[in-house]
């Protein structure tokens, strides 16, 4: 008789340590307290398939899932009494702050503590912020070291503030009443409670955030440099080629050229739920208890750290337990926010006590990260055959006060500046500098918003003035597999940019386009239609990732993910895409699992090599939407095959009484594991289940995979035999709780990508908008847009429209109606709100799902999977070329070019009513 | 003086210098009720919308919470996004958010399921042509925010939903 192993539950620990300067801290992820997720076969009709959203009846009914849902009293083991925290923000970056002046406040309302920045302890004031983005430099500049952040996140007292919204000083009310009273006092009217030096004080130097990026490539004359072709001498030839692209220039002087400049506002991502969170720094124990929604938990526990984990730290730690919650939306928002430090360094100042800090809207506004104004020029020369054959560009974004991501995001711009088009000539500049604005973020489009408007525009210009038919000047530069990009990388994905050219070139909307255009004339109405197409890039350079799958022993699935879903659907297309491994899907996600990449075994140490089966290049990086599709839905069926494997297999075999079984032998249905060779009965999954813990199987597997152009893989010894994975990590846990053990891993293949290329992946898009404009007040409004997507498999429909759908509105909003200004007449003077900063309302979009004429319309075409068996990061690549599209339809509908975003009515009005 | 209100069929009685607190922070602060959002705190957006009926009005009507201060709910029931669902039973415009993936961060969803629910119980009793929901719709929830999913999910439900109800009358 085989004995029983006994236990229930597969175990995921939720338990790491984190280097520290001191010495180390163990980093705690608890689950939302009393989420009330149901179990997933009440919701998923067939395995792999997605009925409802997995965090979908939480939401619906209201529950706690946010971080501003919850308070000390929710917390169990906290103390119920709570602190609140404020910060106050500088007003002005051209004279020194003195100190608060809370005279007007009753005794009330004073809070019990105020805190100046000189007050703070240097790592607290400043942390040092580790630099984990993987992006383009990578290989040339070692900014995964630690940087010191430019700017302090308070001011110290007798110094200008470097930013507007910088905070000058932080204030802890004892009670929500004294709070709440000081707050609706002291609320826009910041010149009365701050003081500042009168005299001017020394204005800073100019500063241009480090890396800046120049991107030179030339391919023609039987030569061929750019970036990442030249990794030996690309620094020292590269101004050899950009003189090279100006002779050729100034020898073929028939070429048409076309000189474009563009500008863009600062847009806010205004997700719904503005930050808050609770920390509580537990005396005793030294630990710092943290309530968040955030999109980057791996960054923000890491800049906590840096905060309060050196040998002189005020706040002396031994543990971080982090309840990661929903994000109340993100889009790129909340990724590398400064608010969990903000919030940690309130909780320094609790004596004791939790302290909750929350921003209402006006806050939000006015301190978070925004997606950066940009200023960009260029030139475009296409020859007599519609040919394109150079493109200079120069970008240059406001980073605002702090560094935060955006050298980055203008790398990434720089990257994008070619649109969708092979351009054998290229020089391109690329910068963020520092202003006294509100930082700049990570916002959806990483820079393509503003270099796709650039080319797009450009290129509409040149049909436009030669008389060419647009959608043909684009079909005869596009690029495609085997091509490369500005950086020189190669291209090794198809893209099928002409199949999807060629939907919209027959779509009624263009094809239509002339009789439409009549027939809103026959109204007095004024249309025009506009194209436009990117391919914008998802992931990085090189993309660690870590995901977890368990089996209990009644059969129940758990998956657990480094992902954090921003309401992008990540938890629900995650836990769905083991059903067809397991039998079953997921009956429980747990997102933003920060600590399970330090029980892989897996070290991620610079200077490791892929020969030593210990180490990856990348343990893994920020969350971002667009990671879900290829990304980490790979890892978690790699993870959830390993488990099949290694728990399923050998108990069908061992059932069905077979010396050998593989896994091509079998097959489910309904839940059931069959042998195909027939002759042996179906095995229910959750029987399956209980035989694997009772003879002590194997009940999770937690899976590490890296990403550069190919997956890392290797060879794993799984019952007896070598099998190979697409991973560079395995660590099993047995049913009877020991692991998670290591699996040595064999013959690995390191991924096949040139880090110096950038971009591996791509997700195309094509939008095709149709739109009226009022003359008389400027006004315009989407009648028509279609929008030709390749995103590869989709896993789950209904969440692939839904977020084409929104990144529609969310562009709309961005080229036609949110309008931030600079300096104290934007949202830094704290008083902007969604009365004055218009985002799309239900009006402003195209509801209706299929086009008749007369009625407004937005179509969604997906191009068919056509083998491809992965899918494609989806979240920005529909939106960043609906601004262009809709610049290039006002062109048609007045024949005026507009190329500064957002393009208003006062705008319209001034250039056709001048 | 005191006064009372009730919020998902359970009455409080209330101080009269509560009278200046806003609706939304009695629920949230008072009552633990979190499930109605803040997001603008202007009555903008509408995320915070929760279901009153005063006195002996008929139909329900969508408030702003975030902007009402409870001396204007005196005597009022109000139902929440928590008050919704009885004994765990979703409401039918619940379900179908649900099933059609309707929201995705999920922050605004309270605000338009109380919006709908307001819509639909007039809708139940009101003399409407199946050709007039695509107009009633948009004014039942036109001007709430969703910054995530462009609305189209949120108007495909809202419209099957009210559909079957005008279908099922006799």
């Amino acid at each position: 008789m085989t004995p029983d192993f006994g236990g229930q539950r597969a175990e995921i620990s939720r338990r790491t340590l984190l280097k520290t300067g001191a010495g180390s801290l163990l980093l705690t992820v608890l689950a939302i307290p009393d989420i009330a997720i149901p179990a997933t076969h009440e919701l998923q009709e067939l395995a792999g398939q997605a009925k409802r959203r997995i965090d979908g009846l939480a939401k619906v009914t209201g529950q706690k899932v946010y971080a501003r849902d919850f308070n000390a009293r929710d917390m169990a083991g906290w103390p119920s009494q709570q602190k609140f925290a404020m910060f106050m923000r500088a007003t002005t970056t051209e004279h020194a702050f003195r100190e608060l002046d809370l005279s007007d406040l009753r005794k009330d309302e004073l809070p019990e503590r105020i805190v100046y920045g000189d007050q703070m302890h240097k790592t607290q004031r400043a942390p040092l912020i580790m630099g984990r983005r993987d992006l383009l430099l990578d290989s040339r500049d070692d900014f995964d070291q630690p940087k010191g952040m430019l700017y302090d996140l308070v001011v110290k007292r007798g110094h200008a503030p470097d930013f507007l919204g910088q905070a000058v000083a932080l204030l802890i009310f004892a009670s929500k009443p004294a709070y709440d009273s000081a707050r609706k006092k002291m609320q826009f009217r910041d010149s009365d409670f701050q003081v500042y030096d009168s005299a001017p004080a020394p204005q800073p130097d100019a500063v241009t955030y480090s890396p800046t990026t120049r991107f030179v490539r030339y391919d023609a004359d039987g030569q061929a440099f750019s970036y990442a072709q030249n990794p030996d001498d690309y620094d020292e030839l590269e101004p050899v080629f950009a003189d090279a692209i100006d002779l050729y220039l100034d020898e073929n002087p028939q070429l048409i050229r076309h000189d474009y400049t563009s500008d863009m506002r600062t847009m806010d991502p205004m997700f719904m739920e503005p930050e808050s969170g609770i920390a509580w720094y537990e005396r005793d124990n030294r630990n710092l208890h943290l309530v968040l929604g955030t999109q980057s938990p791996d960054g923000d526990v890491l800049g906590i750290s840096q905060m309060y984990g050196s040998t002189d730290s005020p706040l002396p730690l031994s543990n971080i337990t982090l309840t990661p919650c929903y994000p109340g939306g993100g889009f790129g928002g909340r990724d590398s926010s400064p608010f969990s430090l903000m919030l940690a360094l309130a909780a320094a100042y609790g004596d004791g006590a939790p302290v909750r800090l929350s921003y209402d809207r006006f806050e939000q506004f006015r301190v978070g990260l925004k997606r950066h104004a940009c200023a960009l020029s260029g030139m475009l020369a296409v020859d007599a055959d519609q040919k394109i054959r150079v493109n200079k560009m120069q970008l240059e974004f406001d980073g605002g006060g702090r560094k935060n991501l955006s050298p980055y995001v203008a790398q990434l711009a720089a990257l994008c500046s070619s649109g969708a088009y092979d351009v054998p000539m290229a020089d391109v500049a690329a910068k963020a500098v520092h202003s006294i604005n509100i930082p700049g973020g990570s916002q959806r489009g990483f820079g393509g918003p503003q270099a796709y408007f650039a080319i797009e525009t450009a290129l509409d210009d040149i049909a436009a003035q030669m008389g060419w038919d647009p959608i043909a000047l684009r079909l005869n530069n596009i690029v495609d597999q085997g091509d490369r990009t500005v950086s020189g990388g190669a291209i090794n994905q198809s893209l099928r940019l002409k199949e999807m050219l060629q939907h919209a070139q027959t779509n009624p909307v263009w094809a239509d386009r002339a009789a439409i255009k009549a027939d809103y004339a026959a109204r007095g109405l004024t249309y025009g239609t506009g194209l436009a197409m990117s391919m914008q890039a998802y992931g990085t350079s090189g993309d660690g990732v870590v995901a977890a799958v368990s089996m209990d022993r009644d059969g129940v699935i758990r998956v657990a993910s480094d992902a954090v879903d921003m309401g992008n659907g990540s938890a629900t297309t995650l836990s769905v895409v083991v059903g067809p491994y397991l039998g079953r899907n997921a009956d429980s996600i747990e997102m933003g699992g920060y600590t399970l990449f330090t029980q892989t075994g897996l070290s991620d140490e610079k200077g490791g090599s892929w020969s030593d089966p210990g180490w990856t290049a990348k343990g893994v990086g920020s969350s971002s939407a667009c990671l879900t599709a290829l990304h980490q839905v790979h890892v978690v069926q790699q993870a959830a095959r390993a488990l099949f494997l290694l728990a399923i297999l050998p108990q069908a075999a061992e059932i069905w009484g077979l010396d050998s079984l593989e896994e091509d032998q079998t097959k489910w249905v309904d839940g059931q594991l069959t042998y195909l060779p027939g002759g042996k009965p179906p095995l229910p999954q959750a029987d399956l289940a209980e035989a694997n813990f009772t003879r002590g199987g194997t009940s999770s597997v937690l899976a590490h995979g890296f990403y550069q152009g190919s997956w890392t893989s290797a060879d794993f010894p799984i019952n007896g035999t070598l099998t190979r994975l697409e991973l560079d990590g395995l660590a099993v846990t047995s049913a009877l709780g020991f692991g998670p053990t290591p699996v040595r891993r064999r013959n690995t293949v390191a991924p096949a990508g040139n880090p110096r290329d950038g971009r591996y992946v791509w997700a195309p898009a094509v939008n095709l908008i149709g739109l009226t404009v009022d003359k008389t007040s400027g006004r315009v409004q989407i009648e028509n847009a279609v929008t030709v997507l390749n995103a590869g498999k989709v896993h789950v429909p209904e969440l692939v429209s839904g977020q084409a759908q929104g990144g529609l509105a969310m562009a709309i909003g961005y080229t036609l109606s949110e309008d931030l200004p600079p300096g104290m007449d934007g949202p830094a003077s704290g008083n902007w709100n969604l009365n004055r900063y218009h985002v799309p309302h239900f009006a402003d979009v195209p509801l209706n799902q299929s086009y008749s004429a007369g009625r407004r319309s937005q179509q969604l075409v997906l191009l068919p999977a056509d083998g491809e068996t992965t899918g494609r990061g989806i979240a920005e690549s529909v939106m960043v070329s609906v601004a262009p599209a809709i610049s290039n339809a006002l062109r048609d509908a007045l024949g005026v070019r507009f190329q500064s975003l957002p393009i208003t009515p006062a705008k319209i009005k001034a250039e056709i009513n001048p | 003086m005191s006064f009372t209100l009730t919020i998902n069929g359970t009455t409080h009685q209330l101080e009269d210098d509560q009278s200046t607190v806003k609706l939304l922070d009695y629920l949230h602060d008072t009552r633990n009720l979190t499930g109605t959002k803040l997001c603008c705190g202007i009555g903008v957006c509408r995320a915070c919308t929760v279901s009153v009926q005063k006195g002996p009005n008929r139909f329900a009507e969508p408030v702003i919470a975030c902007s009402t201060p409870l001396a204007t709910l005196k005597g009022a029931r109000i139902t929440t996004i928590e008050g919704v669902a009885v004994d765990g039973n979703l409401s039918a415009i619940q379900t179908a958010f649900l099933d059609n993936f309707a929201f995705q961060c999920g922050y605004c969803t309270p605000g338009f399921v109380m919006a709908a629910e307001v819509f639909l119980s007039w809708l139940a009793v009101a003399d409407v042509a199946a050709d007039d929901l695509d107009a009633l719709i948009e004014n039942a929830i036109g001007d709430h925010i969703c910054r995530c999913t462009g609305y189209v999910r949120y108007a495909q439900a809202l419209h099957k939903v009210a559909l079957e109800m005008l279908e099922a009358k006799p």
